[in-house]
């Protein structure tokens, strides 16, 4: 029996030593250890880096100019950088196929307390109502628990998202929005940016958010939230190339693209024979379709078209001056 | 020693003066009475089809300018009264008023006919375009006393009114490309139209116009230079109102304006040769084309600095376009000179585009109406210079109107006077001879 006993106090010594590992989360850092999660202890500090991105996206839509072309020009002022119109869904469902989630989707408001509200089903998911709809321009988000006291809820999984999987979110009538992960981010509970999840931005996302970190029941439970940001897929429409791009003179010029999202061209130009193009000029659609070089007759051009998502087609074909 | 220099001298100062003793022989000029009336109808006429097209399409779209583009089209119409009484008087004058400023009264029946989708409406108003052809193809043609034959001033009258309503019908179907090469075709016409006119007036009157012709190659090139010059101002006043708009077919305007860019290169490359044409072309394109364009990019952005870059950069068109113009001349046409009247021309453009903004119509097509006139002064006097720096390719212009007097009419008269003094001549020598023989022997 002596030897039953050496037995069972290894098994038995075997299983504290799981149970004391599993209590110091090393098994959640081996089976977490290639999650794309990168913590924010200080929140503040990131989104000054947030604000900067902000900055830059403007420059990169200053490249073209739209006018507002429902107001009448003659009185109305300009307006620069004129966004699509809306088309929101109202959601009743959300899957994330990398992680087999599959859940219904219900509307949540803000608690007495200020937080957002969470379904009491832990297998379901909770759209902030009062927010954004996923479609539109700005943060629509969606709350979800990561367990119950019982087991694993409808987002467990969610910090094994990668960049570039996909959630989509279908709507009361059908109509389905699908999102593309940018990043995933941990926060301090009581520190998270909530101007940068909730507040308004040019851009149209779907931020997840869920519980993550440490859970002490006698502080209120899990110590981090878990936000995943997403930006919604847009439809890509093969943006019409430009035709007719024609050499003459000092004149690049070419036929406009007949389409309301067009709003402006690149023109790219060789001095190599044709070996290597670079962007020249940014043309808005309201401009005149030319691009003025004196030496154009020596070059080779072509030109692309940019849509308002920015998109831009395919080069059109080469052209080149009569004379060299 | 003395005396070699001061024939030096003298030599030196003969070979100065020969250039101007060549010119002041050369009669080759664009400035005769006869390429003046062609000029004057060229300018009227084509006024008229500017002012019409333009009518047609505001008025379609309702635009705020419509009655201010009115007025200047009968404004035009009365213009042309005048001309016609200092050749046919007055009373000819007022039939012919009568006739052609109610002709442009139907370009209201198509546009009514054109928004209401109303076909009874278009044929009435064709038909009184019928009417107004041969009413007035039939007074062109008495007034020349046939010098314009009534089936021709008729057909060339029928070709104009397509012309007028081709371009609206493609305005009216979207079809802008369509509708500014039948912009460009009719407007062309007119000059056609005057040419023959102008060629039959002065055939029917030579003593009023001193003998001089109106079809002659100086008088055609200046004709061409009015043609190109006024086109290039019409097309960038409407680029500009359309890219402000930002109308649907404003980027069938900024082709039209290429379109007449490679005309004016061609006609620049006839006189000048290739490389001089290749020159033209890039002045004419850069800091001018694109800054008239930049203009309206600036006004639309409401981007004063921008405004300021593009009024700079046309400054520097004027420059350059000046001096172009006075090396290509072989300073025929003075550079100061030219740089100051390409510079009034942009002035004008500016004037004519600002009051637009404004919502001054009145004021943008009083600005219109004077720097349209401008561009035939430039028609003028450019065509003037390259005909002085060119008078063998023109000179054609001195032909006489008829055949020298090169007869007395003495061998008309049957038995000849010659004969009889000859005879007399022979008489008085052989007399002579006959006399001398006798008193020697």
């Amino acid at each position: 029996m002596k030897r039953d006993w050496i037995w069972y106090f290894s098994v038995m010594g075997l299983i504290a030593l799981f149970l004391i590992l599993y209590e110091t989360n090393v098994f959640a850092n081996l089976t977490k250890e290639d999650t794309e999660v990168v913590r924010v202890e200080n929140p503040q500090a990131a989104s000054d880096a947030t604000e900067q991105e902000e900055e830059q996206e403007e420059i990169l839509d200053g490249e073209f100019t739209v006018i507002n072309k429902e107001k009448n020009m003659k009185d109305e002022e300009v307006v620069k950088n004129e966004r699509q119109a809306e088309d929101g869904i109202i959601p009743s469902r959300i899957s994330i196929p990398a992680i087999d989630v599959d859940a219904s989707v219900e509307e949540v408001g803000i608690l007495d307390n200020g937080e957002m509200g969470v379904p009491e089903d832990p297998m379901k998911a909770g759209w902030f109502e009062p927010g954004t709809q996923p479609g539109n321009r700005g943060n629509s988000v969606i709350a979800g628990h990561v367990d119950s006291r019982t087991g694993p809820a409808v987002f467990y999984h969610l910090d094994q998202l990668k960049k570039g999987d996909e959630i989509t979110v279908t709507g009361e009538d059908g109509e389905e929005k699908t999102y593309v992960v940018q990043k995933l981010e941990s926060y301090p509970e009581n520190q998270s940016p909530i101007e940068q999840i909730f507040g308004s931005t040019n851009e149209k996302r779907l931020n997840l958010i869920t519980c993550t970190g440490e859970f002490i029941r006698d502080q209120g439970g899990h110590q981090d939230r878990l936000v995943v940001y997403s930006t919604l897929k847009e439809p890509v429409e093969e943006v019409e190339v430009p035709t007719n791009v024609k050499v003459s003179g000092a004149f690049v010029t070419w036929h406009a693209v007949r389409s309301d999202n067009v709003v402006g061209y690149r023109v790219y130009e060789s001095r190599d024979d044709g070996e290597t193009f670079e962007k020249v000029a940014s043309i808005s659609q309201h401009e005149r379709k030319a691009y003025s070089e004196s030496k154009a007759g020596e070059y080779q051009y072509y030109v692309t078209a940019v849509d308002q998502q920015g998109n831009e087609s395919a080069p059109s074909s080469i052209a080149m001056g009569s004379y060299k | 020693m003395q005396n070699i220099k001061r024939i030096l001298i003298t030599l030196l100062a003969f070979m100065m003066l020969m250039p101007s003793i060549a010119m002041a022989d050369s009669h080759a000029t664009v400035k005769t009475p006869a390429s003046d009336l062609r000029a004057t109808l060229d300018q009227l006429l084509s006024e008229h089809f500017v002012l019409a097209t333009t009518y047609l399409m505001k008025a379609y779209d309702e635009a705020p300018d419509q009655d201010a583009v009115w007025e200047k089209l009968d404004q035009n119409a009365q213009d042309m009264t005048p001309a016609i009484a200092s050749i046919y008087g007055d009373e000819a004058a007022q039939q012919f008023e009568d006739i052609f400023r109610g002709h442009n009264d139907y370009v209201d029946g198509f546009v009514e006919a054109a928004k209401n989708d109303d076909a009874e409406a278009r044929q009435m108003a064709e038909a009184e375009v019928e009417e107004f052809v041969n009413e007035f193809g039939g007074f062109l043609a008495t007034a020349t006393e046939g010098n314009l034959p009534e089936d021709a001033a008729k057909q060339v009258l029928e070709a104009h009114e397509q012309d007028v309503v081709k371009v609206f019908d493609h305005y009216v179907n979207e079809e802008y490309q369509e509708a500014y090469q039948a912009f460009r075709e009719g407007f062309n016409r007119m000059f056609d139209i005057s040419k023959a006119l102008s060629s039959a007036i002065v055939t029917q009157m030579p003593e009023k116009f001193e003998q001089t012709k109106a079809d002659t190659p100086a008088a055609d090139l200046r004709s061409n230079l009015n043609a190109l010059a006024s086109e290039h101002f019409a097309l960038a006043v409407l680029e500009m109102q359309k890219g402000y708009d930002q109308a649907a077919d404003y980027d069938f305007v900024t082709w039209a304006e290429n379109e007449h860019t490679s005309d004016f290169k061609a006609a620049i490359a006839s006189l000048y040769g290739e490389e001089g044409a290749v020159q033209f072309e890039k002045v004419w394109q850069q800091d001018h084309i694109t800054a008239q364009s930049e203009i309206v990019t600036a006004a639309l952005e409401e981007d004063e600095e921008a405004r300021q870059m593009a009024e700079e950069n046309l400054m520097m068109f004027a420059e350059d376009f000046g001096a172009f113009l006075a090396t290509a001349t072989e300073g025929n046409l003075p550079e100061d000179a030219a740089k100051e009247a390409v510079w009034q021309h942009e002035e004008q453009v500016l004037n004519t585009f600002d009051a637009y903004v404004d919502g001054d119509y009145t004021k943008a097509y009083d600005h219109f109406r004077e720097g349209y006139g401008f561009m035939f002064g430039i028609g003028e006097t450019l065509g003037d210079a390259i005909v002085k720096q060119m008078p063998d390719q023109f000179e054609q212009d001195m032909m006489p109107e008829q055949m020298p007097d090169t007869g007395m009419g003495g061998m008309s008269d049957g038995i000849t006077t010659w004969m009889w003094a000859a005879f007399g001549v022979l008489a008085v020598v052989a007399a002579g001879a006959l006399y001398r023989k006798q008193t020697n022997s």
